[in-house]
């Protein structure tokens, strides 16, 4: 766990896709900050096209971020720490808000401690609606975007 | 991946002709992200109906699946069985405001729905026959 | 001796059941001796503890175990809600350090001879004691409730318009956007 002030160091996930006959390599880390991010998991343990469902991707220690899932509640405590995630890895990283709480404070989105979505905090480039939505929405959102960067 | 069941509860589609405007959905969603626009017409007197009557018309019926928590209240809720369960569930979008699905998305969606479990083998079923509208 | 037992000459009245879980209402003068005195019996485990709005008073509640959870009760004490002010128990569970400073931003009760009370969870800038019933939530107010519509608005009737949940209904709602 880093301690505040220190740099963060992020460790993404390899993943491996395929989309119209094509296979893509991506890196993913996940902000899991609530319960969507237990649907995440499951989609970078058994989504992998080349790996064996639940095993576990090998260590890439070094390795840079392409996309940041961002899943669960974004309490407004939280933001700036959000944030410094984002800005650490050397270029940034492609940005996926995961479930309804991301995209509009979802069931929360009244709460007098919870942003309203992550507009504002960091640039999204796909949002997955849902409450959690399915492992399987989040591995069609990330070839989606995979198939957007490649073209 | 485990298969989604069949059943499984992904999106929420509508069968605009059971609607009446009734506005319960709108008023029952924790989140407030049901939106309908309606007006009310007067039908003159026809051979069926001595009277004028006044009939509810649906203007806008709008569904925010960025708000929406699946909870399901809106299709229980609902006494005409116009909102259903549809097991799609990947429908994400590049922006937040294209969420919003309006009535032609979710006529889509409703197509998707399952049809619903069999009746007892006991059951009579009545066929209501076709809603009579303006 | 049992926990209830102990209790016994600090309780004020026992409220009923409720689901297995017994509730001893205590004075809010002898809040930090009963405590000691459960802890002494053997409930050395300090659940939560938490309060609830209940008007022109506050109730503060403590659940304590055994070790084992084969006993547990809920301490209550009842504390005025415009001066809400009780002594800390963290003397004999430092545990009680985090419960009683989220109970402190939440509810604004503070808590004598605490060592420490600050804010633990809420954002600075965020309206004080939230969970008080006073305070509402800005957003229900401030965003127009798509209930408030109805069909017969065209016919231009007056009609009785029923405010959402957490609204009061005087609340007069923002004008609609065209």
């Amino acid at each position: 766990m880093p301690v505040v002030g220190e740099p963060l160091a992020p460790s993404p996930v390899r993943l491996e896709l395929e989309r119209g006959g094509r296979r893509y390599s991506l890196h993913v880390l996940d902000a899991g900050l609530a319960c969507c991010t237990v649907e995440v998991a499951a989609a970078l343990l058994d989504g992998d096209a080349a790996r064996e469902p639940g095993t576990l991707p090998p260590a890439e220690p070094g390795a840079t971020v392409d996309v940041l899932v961002v899943s669960g509640t974004v309490s407004r405590s939280l933001a700036p720490v959000l944030r410094r995630v984002y800005e650490a890895p050397p270029s940034p990283p492609l940005v996926v808000s995961f479930g309804a709480c991301c995209a509009s404070g979802g069931p929360y989105w009244d709460s007098y401690s919870v942003l309203p979505g992550l507009d504002g905090v960091l640039p999204v480039d796909i949002v997955v609606p849902g409450c959690p939505p399915p492992p399987g929405a989040l591995l069609e959102a990330l070839e989606t975007l995979a198939a957007r960067g490649a073209s | 991946m485990t298969p989604r069941p069949p059943r499984a509860r992904g999106v929420i589609g509508l069968d605009e002709a059971k609607c009446t405007v009734c506005m319960l959905c709108v008023r029952e969603c924790p989140d407030w992200c049901i939106d309908i626009d309606a007006h009310v017409e007067t039908l003159p007197p026809d051979e069926q109906n001595r009277r004028p009557r006044s009939v509810n018309v649906l203007d806008r019926f709008a569904v925010d699946y960025g708000l929406c928590m699946y909870c399901g209240i809106c299709v229980e809720v609902c006494p005409f069985d116009a909102l259903h369960w549809s097991p799609v569930a990947e429908y994400a979008e590049p922006t937040r405001s294209a969420l919003v699905h309006e009535g032609d998305r979710l006529a889509q969606w409703e197509a998707t729905a399952p049809e619903p479990a069999a009746l007892d083998e006991r059951a009579v079923a009545v066929d209501p026959g076709p809603r009579r509208r303006a | 001796m049992t926990v209830l037992a102990a209790l016994e000459p600090v309780a004020g009245s026992s409220a009923a059941d409720a689901f297995g879980l017994t509730t001893v209402d205590v004075d809010a003068s002898a809040w930090p001796d009963a405590v000691g005195v459960a802890a002494r019996a053997g409930a050395t485990y300090l659940d939560f503890l938490t309060a609830y709005d209940d008007g022109d008073r506050i109730a503060v509640v403590a659940h304590v175990m055994t070790p084992d959870a084969g006993q547990r009760v809920l301490l209550r004490t009842w504390v005025a809600a415009d001066d809400p002010e009780l002594a800390s128990v963290t003397s004999v569970h430092r545990g009680a350090d985090w419960h009683e400073r989220e109970t402190h931003e939440m509810f604004g009760v503070r808590f004598v001879g605490h060592p420490g009370l600050r804010p633990l969870l809420l954002p600075l800038d965020v309206p004080t004691t939230p969970l008080r019933k006073a305070v509402l939530l800005d957003a229900r107010l401030a965003v127009a409730w798509p209930g408030d519509k109805d069909p017969s608005d065209s016919e231009g009737r007056p009609r009785r318009r029923v405010p959402p949940p957490g609204v009061p209904a005087d609340h007069v709602p923002p004008p609609r956007p065209a």
